[in-house]
């Protein structure tokens, strides 16, 4: 119960933390303004998160997917966003079900079929579920005639979410290996 | 790298701090393939924003961009630089547009 608590709450700050930053500079940085959808960096928390804390992970992300829009910036998003959020967070966990049903379980030692200590496997990971995410959402966007920012949901949009999803995960590993590589000198010279 | 944390934590360690120290690795080995790993923090900051300036233009950044957009100093960037150049990792051509600035590209991008 203590780990699913602290799973959570890391899971939710994390989600959350990458959705502001990202609004942030989506909105408030003119070089980047309306390209936010390329490097779309809460697509790593969804990775991040369930591979490495597990399925406990999935409400503390929805519920990141849905602090954002709905409290720090309501109205971002035209429509309600609880099925779409809902899509997304699952498009992790759908691809390590699909891998593991083709007998690639996750593990974390080297003769695991799919190694979460090897960052080529968690590329595969991130790369699966971006290509979920992209039609699952979008799938369920046309089939209900919703679209965000009135941006027409057609193929070049599924491409744009493919790409941002892929790109804001790699921005994101690059970020915190900055970020954890002074930590890590730090640990082991003491 | 993680020898020191390995030995004397991993046993000891919950689930929470395991699953972290699983993610450390992995970037740990992202790092080591992408031979940056005898890099200081500084230089490390100064090659992201290298890379970063390169997804944005496929023609390459100048110094000036490089120095704005990673929060370094001059004279630090300008240090990497020469070290990342010699090191085989850039390209530095003087730019055509301006020449008193120099055009970064990664090689194998120019």
């Amino acid at each position: 119960m203590k780990n699913f608590f602290i799973v959570s709450v890391t899971s939710f700050v994390f989600s959350s933390v990458l959705w502001i930053l990202w609004h942030f500079i989506d909105t408030h940085i003119l070089f980047f303004a309306g390209e936010g959808v390329f490097f779309y960096l809460p697509h790593a928390a969804r990775v991040l998160c369930i591979v490495y804390f597990g399925y406990k992970a999935i409400p503390g992300l929805y519920l990141g997917e849905l602090f954002g829009p709905y409290v720090i910036e309501p109205g971002f998003y035209t429509f309600p966003i609880y099925i779409t959020s809902l899509i997304s967070v699952m498009s992790v966990p759908l691809t390590l079900s699909m891998l593991n049903s083709l007998g690639f379980t996750l593990g974390h030692t080297i003769s695991s079929p799919l190694n979460r200590r090897n960052y080529k496997h968690i590329f595969l990971i991130t790369f699966i579920s971006a290509g979920f995410n992209s039609l699952l959402v979008n799938l369920y966007l046309s089939r209900n005639n919703l679209s965000y920012a009135n941006a027409i949901t057609d193929i070049d949009q599924v491409l744009s979410f493919f790409i941002g999803d892929i790109l804001g995960t790699v921005l994101v590993f690059i970020f915190l290996g900055l970020l954890l590589k002074p930590i890590l000198k730090q640990a082991q010279n003491q | 790298m993680y020898n020191f944390i390995k030995q004397s934590y991993y046993v000891n360690m919950n689930e929470f701090y395991r699953n972290i120290f699983d993610a450390l690795i992995m970037l740990d080995g992202l790092e080591k393939d992408l031979n940056i790993r005898h890099f200081s923090p500084n230089e490390l900051r100064v090659f992201y924003t290298i890379i970063t300036q390169n997804a944005l233009n496929e023609e390459g950044s100048n110094i000036t961009e490089i120095v704005n957009c990673s929060g370094m100093s001059r004279s630090t960037v300008y240090k990497t630089l020469k070290k990342l150049s010699n090191e085989g990792i850039i390209n530095l051509t003087q730019s055509e547009d301006d020449g008193r600035e120099s055009l970064i590209t990664l090689v194998g991008n120019s």
